[in-house]
């Protein structure tokens, strides 16, 4: 069932060979020249053709918009339905442009208010080929200022950081990524801890959980979350949304607590973001939270 | 003639792979990997060491291609392993009888899903290997189930075209698919 020639087992053998020394050459610390130039090349190929996808997709992107958005609207078919077909296909082109210049202006609002200087930027891969890491490519690069180890925000918060810094496209790893770990406080008492992506080991399931490293510090759902900032502002700039509280969970025994976050940003619509490349003079604190929401609102 | 078609149409599914189906914001994760469908149809109609060659090539493209959230060489590990088992299991077994017929619809699925069954356990198998923590069960049973279902949805429009195409330009230069058990009679 499985004879084969010599020659082919060799073919086989070589080319396992080849895979399991890349294997070991990009897993090594630092950047190694080989696969850095592969990279390299391979981005030369995708830039251009990502972006001939961008400006092809644009009237199916707004397709999708349409039918993603449709079971919230059903009432406004009936006044769509009204429109003609030419009218109706405009429509949602333009509103696609003004949702994204809303989130553009959303993103300018965030910056203004914590001081950050930012290079706009759009989402231009949103899964990756297999699925495990949580990871997006970004249409910009080296070319506009990008390294490795910047925040990358949208206009609700944060969205991750700058792992890998092409040319013209770079690699964000985002929050939710199971690798991911962001110092984080609690907005008002200023309590520390960790904002990790996925599930923390004996916590319950979630996208973001905040491990709080005062036992006694007091914390309930609703409380909200904004980054620590980092050495220098790397990888992480201070002062960003991270999320809400929505449970804490008591655990007896543990050496911290657990509590399972509301992202900020909705990681499964990201479209425009913004790359800090320069972090604030001095910390902005609370500012860049949004108003408290009025809980009478809500009733 | 057969090659360049066959290379023309792997890097174009590599290509889209990359550039559309990355691009759709799928709720759930994993798309559809177009990859492994055409690298599938290859392996249908190859000698074990050609389907191990593309099989290397379009995972080591996918590998170079952005995000650059794995290692290189990954991918291309998972496929040319994939490939090759896959042409020799089909040059062994099924050949034989097969000479003159098609390979008809079901199979096509059929060995394309098992060919991303494998594909999807090989690659958590090497992230396993290489301590990767994004590699929980639960993690690997959706994600593989996911990709293994969407994957054989693609089967025919991407995996049974190209087979009927390499088998077309095979027919003219009487290249059948060849074993080292070569088949009875003529």
């Amino acid at each position: 069932m499985f004879r084969d020639s010599t020659r082919s087992r060799l073919v086989l053998l070589v080319l396992v060979v080849v895979c399991v020394a890349l294997l070991v050459l990009d897993t090594r610390p630092g950047p190694d020249p080989l696969t850095t130039a592969g990279r390299a090349a391979g981005e030369l190929v995708f830039a251009p053709a990502a972006a001939g996808a961008g400006w092809a997709g644009g009237p199916a992107a707004s397709l999708y918009e349409g039918l993603r958005r449709g079971p919230e609207a059903v009432e406004r078919v009936g006044e769509l339905e009204e429109a003609n077909a030419a009218l109706e296909s405009e429509l949602q082109a333009a509103r696609l442009d003004e949702a994204r210049a809303a989130q553009l202006e959303d993103l300018l609002h965030l910056s203004g208010l914590g001081g950050y200087e930012i290079v706009p930027a759009q989402a231009v891969t949103r899964t990756t080929s297999r699925g495990y890491a949580h990871a997006v490519t970004l249409d910009v690069g080296t070319g506009s200022g990008v390294r490795t180890d910047m925040t990358v925000v949208n206009g609700d918060g944060l969205v991750g950081r700058v792992v890998e810094a092409g040319p013209r496209t770079s690699t964000v790893l985002l929050a939710t990524d199971a690798t991911s770990a962001v110092g984080a406080r609690l907005a008002e008492t200023r309590k520390i801890g960790v904002v990790n992506g996925g599930s923390v080991p004996g916590g319950a399931e979630s996208e973001l959980a905040f491990e709080l490293f005062d036992m006694e510090a007091p914390v309930e759902s609703g409380d909200r979350v904004v980054t620590l900032g980092s050495h220098e502002g790397a990888p992480f700039v201070p002062g960003v949304p991270v999320g809400t509280v929505r449970d804490v969970q008591v655990s007896p025994g543990a050496l911290s607590r657990l509590a399972r976050i509301d992202p900020a940003v909705d990681f499964a619509a990201l479209d425009v973001v913004g790359v800090v490349v320069a972090g604030p003079a001095e910390d902005p604190r609370d500012s860049v939270l949004p108003p408290e929401p009025d809980p009478e609102e809500d009733q | 003639m057969r090659a360049v078609a066959t290379v023309v149409l792997v890097t174009v599914a590599v290509l889209v792979q990359a550039v559309v189906v990355q691009r759709l914001p799928l709720p759930w994760g994993p798309g559809p990997d177009l990859v492994v469908a055409a690298v599938a149809a290859v392996a249908l109609t190859a000698r074990p060491a050609t389907a191990a060659g593309y099989g290397f090539a379009a995972g080591l493209a996918m590998d170079l291609l952005p995000p650059a959230e794995h290692a290189v060489g990954r991918y291309a590990l998972v496929l040319c392993l994939v490939a090759y088992t896959a042409a020799l299991l089909r040059t062994n077994t099924g050949a034989q009888g097969a000479v003159g017929l098609r390979t008809g619809l079901p199979a096509v699925v059929g060995a394309t899903a098992s060919a991303a069954l494998a594909v999807g356990l090989c690659y958590a198998a090497v992230g396993f290997v290489m301590g990767d923590p994004r590699v929980a069960l639960g993690a690997v049973a959706v994600n593989t189930g996911l990709s293994t279902l969407l994957t054989a949805l693609a089967a025919p429009v991407v995996t049974l075209p190209l087979v009927r195409l390499r088998d077309a330009l095979a027919d003219s230069d009487f290249a059948t698919v060849q074993g080292p058990t070569s088949p009875v009679g003529w």
